[in-house]
């Protein structure tokens, strides 16, 4: 246990965090919204960083400069996703609603394996990889450049949703529908264009995320199935509905995967297990997670 | 499910009586090698799906983690048997009852959470579970464990019902996962008509209600998870003893979790019939794509898997025999709010 | 003795003070209202007494025996019963399916809960209506499944919540009856309301709430006219208004 090995899992764990946070946004703000929990939220990322992957492959463009595109690109998926999928079963039992999207992202599964093969693809020479060495160094600790670029750029994101949420008229009626629907419909404002905006904001920081993951992470078709779990695992850690939550938790769930086999001496194989288990854990002794309010 | 306002069936014992004289003649009739593996798969996956239909077509809780209980009857049966000599009969019951008792201790802290917390924690579980058992050496890891072959006085692969293996003709497996089937169907049309079938769908429409009804929900809860881990458990060991091989991958794995829901989805969630049906039209389905199609049939599995699970979803959550409903419904018959007969008007209290 | 004993029952959510050392009784086969402006406290006490909430402080005796704390299945099994004020039937099954839930709180026989469901539907005029699905019902129809229902459970005390909200005149005149014809079966009924015209010429006894305290009781004509009762449901001034008038 030394301490290198723990500061090294801890900047690990943080950096990680970070993006999980930016991953689980979209999910807790969908749910906050409309009650649903989009199961095919890591299949959505995984088509970013495919995107990506692509972009970078066909037109030579590297993630630091084609993740605009992927933004913008998954946040119009989010919005034809919501009209074409959800729209029709807001008001739906249950097991369609859990369905229709687990459905989803079998199907996305299966259209990329199908496309693209399983096999595992990597950006060569990403730009990120290419300065320093891709990466960064700090006394004895090594950061990797892409990571953090992650990182910081999810940071980024937080800042500026965190500043939409709370101080554009727009941000306002998106938090003034998660609140009270019927209410917020009195008032004038259309529950299904707030909708369709949250789907779209998360389309748009799932695109982030999964355009900094492609610098780093090879991308399969079965990418997204880890991360989605794991952005189950935040939501419901920080709370279904809060986004100050989602970036605590990701935080949170970010260390415990990194720091349990460096403190606990978890063999790095049952590093997601830990965090399963810990989401068991929280979700049994406090089920409306840290900060949240359902 | 009560029939109201359609035109009448063929006697539904007599259709159900054809099934069975279809399902006992069939590898008769078909008698390839392939056929025969279709026949057994579709078997057990029918199997698979009438247990998640238990707990989550009767009682409404969605589980995505009974690929744990199936594990648990594979790992339990195959580990005493080439561990300690275990028949794999012996064993199929330890399975059975090592399962019952997981999924009890399971099943009471996870059902205090509702619909979606639940199913993620079912999928939780699953994960801790399939991870425990890859790296645990001692069942095998993740190179899983191989059933040796039962072997004649010449050395040659041999049958033998004690110790659950039938190397020179198959055949017996498809009738004991016939039996198996046959068994699951039967105890779930028979809850469909008790008290706990009622208070399972009670539960599955509206707990708290049910609890105003004075329906101990948890205590429900927990019965309908405890058949459906008991019936996946003995298919699991079936399974073990068909294949002659088991590991993490194969066993526990979330796409089984996933595709037994899925089969009794398709079919018609929470009816008896539903995954029957389900799996007549998903297994060959499937294995026909993976033959004519290789290693690109796993994406049309899942292209066509997801797609039909989505249209369902949207357009009829009751599945094939949802639709089937419809169309015997029109043009002919009545809407459903006309009553069937008139009633003296003294009956209403005044 | 009280067939149900509400004793200096407390309710505090946090810093909301729900209910505020509410008391009263009732006695077998009585009707008893329970009424007071929204915000009262009332459904507050309704969930305490039929075990959905558990009172901070105070205690709640079912036939002589105590019984704070108790959650609602287990109620049902003593013999205390009731009904939502937002319907909830059971969608996906049939009238008499719905009502035959509440019977096997008292038999484990299919054939037997049958038998008892069909009585209650025809006691409740749901009879023509046995196979139509719970999703399919007008409110008022849900409404007597939810009676039917409650009654199938073998309840000696029957509390309804806001039975009559959502009915329309006619609706109510026939909810009086039946609930009228509940008591003639022996068993006790607590009614919450907001409306004191639909309460009043049904109750025996009222208990008025206001603002989480019981503020009177008595038959409802004395209640009509306390005017402390006045006050809450039309405002101080009225009060002195009729009192300068007295």
């Amino acid at each position: 246990m030394e301490l290198t090995n723990v500061l090294q899992a801890l900047v690990n764990g943080l950096l990680i965090g970070m993006v999980y946070a930016l991953i689980s946004v979209g999910l807790t703000l969908i749910f906050g919204l409309m009650e649903i929990v989009n199961f095919a939220h890591g299949d959505l990322l995984m088509l970013a960083m495919y995107a990506a992957f692509w972009a970078s492959v066909l037109v030579h463009l590297d993630p630091v400069f084609s993740w605009p595109l992927v933004v913008v690109g998954l946040g119009l998926l989010g919005i034809v996703i919501f009209h074409l999928v959800i729209a029709p079963i807001l008001r739906a039992p249950m097991l369609a609603q859990i369905f229709a999207t687990f459905g989803l992202g079998l199907f996305l599964r299966g259209l990329a394996q199908f496309l693209w093969k399983a096999d595992f693809r990597t950006i060569d020479h990403p730009l990120l990889g290419q300065v320093a060495g891709g990466t960064l160094q700090l006394g004895s600790l090594f950061i990797g450049l892409p990571q953090l670029a992650a990182a910081v750029m999810a940071a980024l994101a937080f800042g500026l949703l965190w500043l939409f949420i709370n101080r554009t008229r727009v941000g306002l009626a998106l938090q003034a529908v998660a609140e009270d629907r019927a209410t917020a419909g009195l008032v004038g404002i259309d529950s299904r264009r707030m909708f369709a905006l949250g789907w779209a904001i998360g389309g748009g920081c799932v695109g982030l995320a999964g355009a900094a993951l492609a610098s780093f992470y090879p991308v399969s078709p079965t990418v997204g199935v880890l991360f989605g779990l794991m952005s189950y695992f935040v939501v419901a850690l920080g709370g279904f509905g809060s986004v100050p939550g989602a970036l605590l938790a990701g935080l949170l769930v970010g260390l415990v995967q990194e720091l349990s086999p460096a403190l606990l001496g978890v063999p790095p194989s049952y590093k997601y297990a830990v965090v399963f288990g810990l989401y068991l854990l929280v979700v049994l002794v406090r089920p409306q997670g840290l900060l949240g309010r359902f | 499910m009560t029939a109201h306002n359609r035109r009448p069936l063929p006697k539904r014992s007599l259709v159900w009586l054809s099934v069975i004289v279809v399902a006992l003649a069939a590898p008769l009739v078909f008698r390839s090698d392939t056929a025969l593996n279709i026949g057994i798969l579709l078997l057990l996956y029918a199997t698979l799906a009438q247990a998640w239909n238990i707990l989550g077509g009767l009682a409404g809780q969605i589980s995505f983690g009974n690929a744990v209980f199936f594990g648990i009857g594979a790992y339990t049966s195959t580990v005493l048997l080439v561990r300690a000599g275990v028949s794999p009969w012996l064993g199929m019951l330890a399975g059975a009852a090592l399962a019952l008792v997981v999924a009890l201790l399971v099943g009471f802290p996870m059902f205090r959470l509702g619909g979606h917390y639940f199913a993620i924690a079912t999928i939780a579980l699953g994960e801790i579970a399939s991870t425990i058992v890859t790296n645990w050496d001692a069942v095998g890891g993740a190179t899983g464990i191989v059933i040796p072959l039962v072997r004649d006085a010449q050395g040659q692969p041999s049958d033998s019902w004690r110790m659950l293996q039938f190397n020179q003709s198959r055949l017996p497996y498809y009738y004991l996962a016939l039996v198996l089937l046959a068994l699951t169907t039967l105890v779930t049309a028979l809850i469909l008509r008790s008290k706990l079938g009622y208070y399972l769908r009670a539960i599955r429409n509206d707990q708290q209600a049910a609890r105003a009804l004075g329906v101990a929900v948890l205590r429900y809860k927990l019965a309908a998870i405890a058949l459906s881990a008991i019936f996946t458990a003995i298919a699991g060991t079936l399974y073990a003893q068909y294949l002659l091989y088991i590991d993490p991958e194969t066993t526990m794995r979330l796409d089984l979790s996933v595709l037994a829901a899925l089969i009794a989805i398709l079919g018609g969630v929470g009816t008896v019939a539903g995954p029957l049906i389900g799996a007549a039209v998903m297994v060959p389905m499937s294995e026909l794509t993976r033959a004519f199609l290789g290693g690109g049939g796993n994406a049309i599995d899942l292209l066509l898997y997801g797609g039909l699970i989505v249209l369902i979803s949207l357009f009829e959550p009751q599945g094939l025999i949802g639709i089937g409903r419809r169309f015997r419904r029109s043009p002919r018959s009545q809407p459903v709010a006309v009553e069937p007969a008139p009633v003296s008007s003294s009956e209403e209290a005044h | 003795m009280p067939l149900l004993e509400v004793d200096r029952v407390t309710m505090r959510f946090g810093g909301l003070l729900a209910n505020d050392a509410v008391s009263f009784g009732v006695e077998p086969g009585q009707i008893v209202g329970l009424i007071g402006p929204n915000g009262a406290g009332k459904t507050t006490l309704f969930n305490c007494i039929s075990g959905f909430l558990r009172p901070t402080s105070g205690h709640i005796r079912f036939a002589g025996q105590d019984v704070t704390g108790w959650p609602a299945e287990r109620l049902v099994h003593a013999g205390l019963a009731r009904t939502f004020q937002i319907v909830r039937t059971f969608t996906d099954m049939t009238v008499r399916e719905n009502v035959m839930v509440g019977a096997f709180a008292r038999t484990n026989s299919t054939a037997e809960a049958r038998r008892i469901a069909d009585e209650l539907l025809a006691f409740t005029g749901l009879a023509s209506r046995a196979d139509v699905l719970g999703g399919n019902l007008t409110v008022a129809e849900k409404k007597r499944v939810e009676l039917a229902r409650a009654l199938a459970t073998q309840p000696r005390l029957l509390l309804l919540d806001e039975v009559m909200s959502g009915l329309t005149p006619a609706e109510r005149g026939q909810a009086v009856d039946l609930i009228r014809a509940v008591r003639e079966r022996g068993i006790a009924v607590v009614l919450v309301e907001h409306i004191m015209e639909v309460v009043m010429p049904v109750s025996d006894w009222v208990v008025v709430l206001s603002s989480g305290r019981k503020i009177a009781e008595g038959p409802p004509a004395t209640v009509a006219r306390d005017p402390d009762v006045i006050a809450a449901y039309l405002g101080e001034r009225y009060r002195q208004r009729m009192q300068e008038e007295a």
